[in-house]
């Protein structure tokens, strides 16, 4: 079985919320130089899906990444998990896209490669949580997508998806060749090992450029952008505390019950 | 020179990071107070390939070098130096020697469960008698027909009941010299051999979820092929494993006080006093400056030393060097560390106390900081 999984390297989203400021002016993000670069978790629970999969029934593992950025250790760290070989998309032209100009070089770089039984994508990236890529690449390919998978099993061409709902989950039956996206009720993805440590270092990525994906520069990154961001500010969040008076906590507790109820919070 | 970290070296760094804080973190303070060897996370780094880091591929290791062996220790003693101490003995003390003079067959027995973590391994030197002056030990083993007979009481011995299996490489006297001297040889005992007790766990001042314990050995047999090496090596075995832990025990005073100086950074800037943060008063701030700048001196000296070693250089004196400032800079950094939790850094809970009565070990054990200064003095030019 062939899987690809297209991961995106992310400033840690767990670093402290101060350490990303707004630049009002130029409508960019300030990240602070202290804030690591990671990969996108959502991903890294794609990655997961698709070594389970791997784990079960053998197979090879891609893994398609687009930044110019990409610092070795991190992007690797799918490889040193027990994927089998990485693809970098890189070139300047490629860079500042939105959701539909990452499809869209993503889509032409698994073209390229060819051979494919399923894609996988997290749910969304934790930068700009846009979650609209894996389902850009599943249009562009004319494949099938599920979104929000949290189990994947393959059988006779098959895969069987669990897909979280609200209050539960759902469970769809798509052909082969599929796309689904990965989210975090999948579970933690694995450590790397040092074996993998070890043997990824000897693993040189490959590196495609637009040429090499056959795009023009007019279609991909910030030319081919359907897109336009008006304006990125840090919502002021104000908190308020109101104190439920009460003789009693039963007294208390039913007032604050209609309280909430008040706000819609119940 | 170059003082950047290999993309391997960061990837490892991350791993046993992200480990130690997501599975070692829980329950460091709880194995403290309840002196528990924490079997399940040893079992996970065994899993990991971390527990055969620096032994060949062929035998169970990871075939990676010194560095990735300093950067391993320093970053499990950022969360848990007991931790980090069981995970120093076991490699330096008990696979190193067998990796470095075991016969392929010895390292296949016994190396690679020790690389996979199926077994823990110890190594046994001190007794009663016999401390910083090792040649004074007593603990013999004369050869019947094609059996070790062993005789004789070790110390404090890490790692010597951790885990349900393991083994102990003991420094014996195995006869006299042709000049008179004692021979030494280090001979293998597998725990679980008849005549071989381990005590119950010793109660100690710190390092709690390391496992230390006494050993006898009474008639204690073992086959003629147990014998580490070649016979007559053992003293010289010996001071070549302690100069090789000697880096190791400095890579956890790196890390233990790389944590005292972030838990203090991050106290002194939320704790207010006097109507600000601790970290506004220069007194506070002079105090964290220090202890930055020991712990990045300890850390380069300790990689120095790694680096040496790894490239086949000699080591010893870099490595004494190491193992004293860094085992030294860790008992300051605890004790400014707790100075600047106050009363809260005397508290159990507060992890700055437990670093607090861990640091101790390091300047103790593998060689005490005088031992070390002697050691550093005989290699002055
Ligand atoms: C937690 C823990 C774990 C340990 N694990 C192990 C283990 O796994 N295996 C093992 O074999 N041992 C182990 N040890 C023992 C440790 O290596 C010894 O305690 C250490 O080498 C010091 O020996 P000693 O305790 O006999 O002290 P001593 O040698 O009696 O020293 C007492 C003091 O005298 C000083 N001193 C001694 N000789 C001189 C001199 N010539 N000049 C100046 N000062 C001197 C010392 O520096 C020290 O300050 C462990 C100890 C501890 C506490």
């Amino acid at each position: 079985m062939n899987m690809i999984v297209c991961v995106k390297q992310v400033p840690d989203p767990e670093a402290p919320p101060a350490s990303f400021q707004v630049d009002a002016a130029s409508g960019r993000m300030v990240i602070a130089p202290s804030v690591n670069p990671v990969i996108s978790p959502f991903d890294e629970q794609a990655v997961e899906a698709a070594l389970r999969l791997k784990d079960a029934h053998g197979g090879k593992i891609t893994v398609l990444s687009l930044g110019k950025d990409a610092v070795p250790h991190v992007i690797k760290k799918p490889l040193a998990m027990g994927a089998d070989e990485l693809i970098l998309l890189q070139d300047d032209a490629l860079e500042g896209g939105d959701s539909w100009s990452t499809a869209f070089a993503l889509a032409h770089a698994i073209k390229k490669i060819g051979q494919y039984d399923l894609i996988f994508c997290g749910r969304q990236a934790a930068d700009w949580d846009a979650g609209q890529v894996g389902s850009g690449i599943a249009e562009l390919l004319g494949v099938p997508s599920v979104t929000l998978a949290r189990k994947v099993e393959v059988s006779d061409g098959k895969a069987v998806v669990e897909r979280v709902v609200p209050d539960g989950y759902e469970v769809v039956e798509v052909s082969l060749p599929a796309l689904i996206t990965v989210s975090n009720e999948l579970g933690e993805p694995r450590y790397p090992t040092l074996r993998g440590i070890m043997a990824t270092k000897k693993i040189e990525p490959i590196v495609w450029t637009a040429a090499d994906l056959g795009v023009e520069a007019s279609q991909c990154g910030v030319a081919g952008r359907r897109t336009r961001l008006l304006k990125l500010f840090k919502p002021v969040k104000e908190g308020r505390c109101q104190l439920i008076q009460a003789d009693s906590p039963a007294e208390a507790g039913e007032k604050l019950a209609l309280k909430l109820r008040e706000a819609k919070l119940l | 020179m170059n003082f950047e970290l290999g993309e391997e070296h960061i990837a490892l760094r991350r791993l046993v990071r992200d480990f130690a804080e997501k599975e070692v973190a829980p329950i460091a303070a709880e194995v403290d107070a309840s002196g528990q060897f924490p079997e399940g996370v040893v079992t996970k780094l065994g899993e990991l390939g971390l527990l055969g880091l620096p032994f060949p591929e062929e035998y169970g290791g990871g075939g990676a070098d010194e560095l990735s062996y300093a950067i391993l220790l320093e970053e499990l003693a950022r969360v848990d130096c007991g931790l980090g101490l069981s995970v120093e003995a076991h490699i330096s003390l008990g696979g190193s020697p067998l990796n470095r003079w075991g016969t392929p067959e010895q390292k296949r027995r016994w190396l690679i469960p020790l690389a996979q973590g199926r077994m823990m391994g110890s190594i046994g030197l001190t007794e009663p008698e016999a401390g910083s002056d090792l040649g004074g030990i007593s603990t013999t083993a004369a050869l019947d027909g094609d059996e070790w007979v062993i005789n004789g009481n070790k110390c404090f011995i890490t790692n010597a009941g951790a885990g349900s299996h393991g083994l102990v490489n003991v420094l014996t006297v195995t006869g006299q010299r042709e000049d008179g001297r004692k021979e030494y040889s280090i001979i293998i005992v597998p725990r679980g051999t008849p005549g071989y007790e381990v005590s119950e766990p010793r109660q100690k001042l710190g390092l709690h979820s390391s496992d230390t314990r006494d050993l006898s050995f009474t008639d204690c047999r073992v086959p003629r092929e147990n014998l580490l090496g070649e016979r007559g090596a053992g003293y010289r075995q010996a001071l070549a494993v302690l100069d090789e832990g000697r880096f190791g025990i400095a890579a956890l005073g790196v890390g233990l006080s790389q944590a005292c100086l972030e838990l203090s950074l991050q106290y002194a800037r939320e704790r207010k006093q006097f109507g600000k943060p601790l970290f506004d008063f220069q007194v506070i701030q002079f105090k964290l400056a220090d202890i930055a700048i020991n712990v990045e001196l300890a850390r380069l000296i300790t990689y120095k030393a790694a680096v040496l070693c790894q490239e086949g250089k000699p080591y010893t004196k870099e490595a004494a060097m190491a193992k004293v400032f860094a085992s030294e800079v860790a008992v300051r950094a605890a004790e400014e560390g707790v100075q600047i939790h106050g009363g809260y850094g005397y508290m159990s809970e507060c992890p700055l106390s437990r670093f607090y009565r861990d640091a101790k070990l390091l300047t103790i054990g593998e060689g005490t900081s005088e031992v070390q200064r002697m050691v550093i003095a005989r290699h002055l030019p």
